[in-house]
């Protein structure tokens, strides 16, 4: 049992299987992409639905956090080993290991160290050297960054719900969680910061007659009942009513249409009847937006069969009659097409691309001017064990920990 | 001529062998024996299937088999860079493998090579000459590598991912100058696909605003990721990656262990030659390399001449109806594609009808596909060629809608010929190249 536990930790910590299991999804992904040109989208799906995708999914995250106590373990080990750690740990945590006969340590050993750039510790039968910054902590960062990050993939593919709702001035919506709100108002406006253009503000209140006043904007996204709300699109809601001289009873509906920015087009609905209306919201003739303003002229393309009848502008509120045809925009609203998206993987893919940059700004530096390189020998029987590694810079301090090696190989001579 | 067109494909299973003979030494007799074996299974299969299976299948066949073996390329490639950190011991060489890998790899490497230049034959009437041609040439390449082997210097050695490396790196060279088996091309446009794809989930999955939100400057950089140039780069990456890993891990492999040697000198010089050893060994995948970069540059910028008529013009009738005669001027059933212009204002849209191979029936389709820019097509063996992306579109799926093919119209096709709604084309022209053209603009 306890051999094939071992066996198990080995493989469940093993470096290789991250590359395997991603191995194995681009694998699939060339295989879907055989078969349909939306493989991604359909890996994503079948991942969510199956079972056994999950799991091998969830195998990253095993892995990054049997990697993170490996790591941490092996840290701790060398950590220990410098100062008071006996006997020493595993060779495979060094680069180098080499037992010489010493009967104890030598006097000036430590001298020769410090003279060349070593910080030094000497605690009875055991000295130990080190210089530079370990790049430990860096590696577990790195690692707790791709926990989150394949943990937020996995908790993202099997557990995200998406719901669209159109948000419309003056009109309560209902969010996934059963919870309401009423929308004040949408205030679209420009923004002077440097990544965003524009800035959107939906001041829901929790009733039409007030109540708690809460303000969403574009990013980051806010929570509202458990769910982000997240802004996808622009749109106008409108209510509208057309007559014609052999549809005398009209027709009149109301609905969304995502014809922002102006010069978008969408076709109003007329239940059935031989005519269709195609509306495009207008520019403004001073260039101000129309959807910032609220001041909304919509351009109207009046067809029957295929014959284009006439082409008009309308206002929001106002009317638009040629030959006998009337198109009434009775309202118009600004209305923002948006998904409540429950989805907590968010939180931790975005926790893993804070850890990553703080990694990478971390290790860069290290790397390149302070790595760590280290020694330890320890003198047991009649012999010394020694051992070395070094996380840059390993040629100079080879040749130092060998040098130190001749001195202790000479004295005993 | 044909010796020429050859040319390329023998010298691959030149070089093929010869890395055999280097990579198993003391087993020369047996590897050329297989090599040359493989070579010729590989060339008379292919033929076989040629001869046999009609439509694209034995090409697909060999490009499915050429993609894999730079599937398990990439796994070679990430596993030699997972063990460059194994420490070697000094002095302890590796045992000889036993005779059934080396015989088998040299199959396998001589087969592919075979196989992929048996296809150059595809489409000749008379086969024996070429094929006594494509036999000689393969016999007289398997002697020479045996003989240039000899000769290679001995301090140049070849690792396990390194051969890897050069093999494929040499097959893909090879399949490069055959259309139909090349493999960079169609690689950049699934990176450009998959990459879009994977940067929209992304932005979605990350709750990232649209474009509406967001600066035209900081739009334009993302916009970088939907462009054509980053199927181009992405497939660069893809393709030279793995040669490059095998490369870093003979780089980083750790220096063998000296600390045990108390004489200076001594171990001075056994480090000094396990260095040159190391640098001697990246001299097969810097080869590798250069295929590999030879193949990118002959599958970028290919070598064949394309049918691309002129556009004819053609005017639409009082009642809007453009008519295509099937025979006249221009004889429709020829099996070329055959382009139009047809103007409508300022608008021109170019169009072309063809006999489709799948169907027997005519196919009108727009000059222009769904994706890239309406640079057209022009048509080559078998296939019709997307100008802007290369992307080779077999001409049994055109008049089929989706990624690059050319975007079907609708027509009324009567024994007379081809009538087509000029409304339709026009719209469909129009919303083609708005929508191609706005993935320009987002560059």
């Amino acid at each position: 049992m306890k051999r094939l536990l071992a066996a198990l930790w080995r493989a469940i910590s093993s470096r290789a299987l991250l590359p395997l299991v991603l191995g194995f999804f681009l694998l699939a992904y060339i295989v879907i992409a055989f078969f349909t040109d939306e493989a991604l989208i359909t890996l994503i799906a079948l991942t969510g639905k199956n079972f056994l995708l999950a799991g091998v999914l969830a195998l990253i995250p095993l892995n990054c956090l049997c990697r993170i106590v490996l790591e941490a373990r092996r840290g701790l080990a060398r950590r220990r080993a410098l100062k008071n750690a006996q006997p020493l740990p595993d060779p495979a945590l060094y680069d180098e290991s080499v037992e010489l006969s010493s009967a104890a340590p030598a006097g000036d050993l430590e001298q020769r160290l410090t003279d060349a750039g070593y910080r030094t510790w000497k605690n009875g039968e055991l000295l130990s050297a080190w210089r530079g910054v370990s790049l430990w902590p860096v590696r577990l960062l790195f690692l707790a960054g791709l926990l989150c990050l394949f943990g937020g993939i996995l908790i993202s593919v099997t557990s995200r719900q998406v719901s669209r709702q159109p948000m419309i001035e003056g009109v309560p919506f209902q969010a996934p969680s059963g919870q309401g709100g009423f929308i004040q108002r949408i205030v679209l406006r420009n923004a002077d910061g440097p990544i965003l253009l524009k800035e959107l503000l939906m001041e829901v209140s929790g009733s039409e007659q007030g109540g708690s006043f809460r303000t969403f904007g574009v990013y980051p996204p806010a929570l509202f009942g458990g769910a982000f709300v997240y802004p996808r699109y622009l749109g106008i809601a409108l209510t509208y009513r057309f007559t014609a001289p052999d549809l005398p009873a009209g027709f009149q509906d109301n609905g969304v249409f995502p014809i922002y920015p102006p010069g978008r087009e969408a076709q109003l609905p007329l239940g059935g009847a031989p005519y269709k209306v195609h509306l495009t919201l207008a520019k403004s003739q001073d260039g101000s937006d129309p959807y910032m303003t609220g001041s909304m002229e919509f351009v109207a393309k009046v067809v029957k069969g295929n014959d284009q009848l006439f082409t008009g502008t309308v206002k929001g509120g106002g009317e638009l009659v040629r030959d006998g045809i009337k198109l009434a925009i009775i309202d118009a609203r600004r209305m923002v097409v948006t998904d409540f998206v429950v989805d907590y993987g968010v939180l931790s893919i975005w926790l893993a691309g804070f850890l990553f940059t703080l990694g990478a700004c971390l290790w860069l530096p290290v790397r390149l001017f302070l790595p760590r390189r280290e020694m330890v020998f320890s003198w047991e029987g009649g012999g010394v064990l020694a051992r070395s590694r070094a996380e840059g810079s390993a040629r100079r301090h080879t040749g130092v920990f060998h040098e130190v090696l001749d001195v202790i190989a000479a004295e005993h001579a | 001529m044909l010796a020429l067109k050859l040319f390329p494909h023998l010298f691959a299973f030149f070089g093929v062998a010869l890395l055999m003979l280097r990579a198993f030494p003391g087993r020369r007799r047996l590897i050329v024996c297989s090599v040359a074996a493989g070579f010729a299974a590989g060339g008379l299969g292919t033929l076989f299937l040629i001869l046999n299976v009609p439509g694209k299948f034995p090409f697909d066949l060999i490009r499915g088999v050429l993609g894999a073996s730079f599937f398990l390329f990439w796994g070679v490639a990430v596993a030699a860079l997972y063990r460059s950190s194994e420490r070697v011991v000094a002095g302890v060489s590796k045992p000889l493998p036993r005779p059934l890998i080396p015989m088998l790899s040299a199959v396998v490497g001589g087969g592919l090579a075979g196989a992929v230049a048996a296809t150059r034959l595809s489409g000749i009437d008379s086969l024996l000459v070429p094929v006594l041609l494509l036999a000689g040439g393969g016999i007289l390449m398997a002697a020479g590598a045996w003989w240039g082997e000899l000769w290679l210097p001995a301090s140049i050695t070849v690792s396990r991912p390194g051969l890897f490396a050069a093999v494929v790196s040499l097959l893909l060279f090879s399949a490069s100058s055959i259309l139909r088996l090349d493999l960079f091309s169609p690689l950049s446009m699934k990176v450009m696909k998959g990459t879009h794809d994977f940067v929209h989930q992304f932005m979605e999955s990350v709750l990232i605003p649209d474009h509406i939100f967001v600066r035209p400057k900081i739009w334009g950089y993302i916009g970088l990721l939907f462009s054509k140039e980053v199927g181009f780069w992405g497939g660069m990456i893809i393709w030279f990656t793995p040669v490059l890993l095998v490369a870093l891990a003979i780089r980083l492999e750790l220096l063998p262990s000296v600390a045990h040697i108390r004489q200076g000198a001594q171990r001075r010089k056994l480090l000094a030659a396990a260095i040159r050893e190391k640098r001697l060994r990246l001299v097969v995948p810097a080869v590798a390399l250069f295929f590999f970069g030879c193949a990118a540059y002959r599958s970028s910028f290919p070598t064949v001449e394309y049918w691309d008529p002129k556009p004819l013009p053609v005017v639409a009738s009082p009642s809007g109806e453009i008519f295509i005669p099937r025979k006249g001027e221009v004889e429709l059933e020829d099996g070329k594609l055959h382009k139009y212009l047809f103007k409508k204002g300022t608008q021109e849209v170019r169009f072309f009808v063809m006999v489709s191979p799948a169907t027997g029936k005519l196919t009108v389709d727009l000059d222009a596909c769904a994706i890239c820019k309406p640079d057209g097509y022009g048509q080559a063996e078998g296939s019709v060629i997307c100008y802007y992306c290369k992307t080779l579109i077999p001409l049994e799926t055109v008049g089929m809608p989706g990624g690059c093919n050319p975007v079907p119209v609708k027509f009324i096709e009567k024994e007379d010929g081809a009538h087509i709604d000029a409304v339709t084309l026009v719209n469909s022209w129009t919303g083609t190249v708005q929508s191609t053209a706005k993935k320009e603009a987002a560059k």
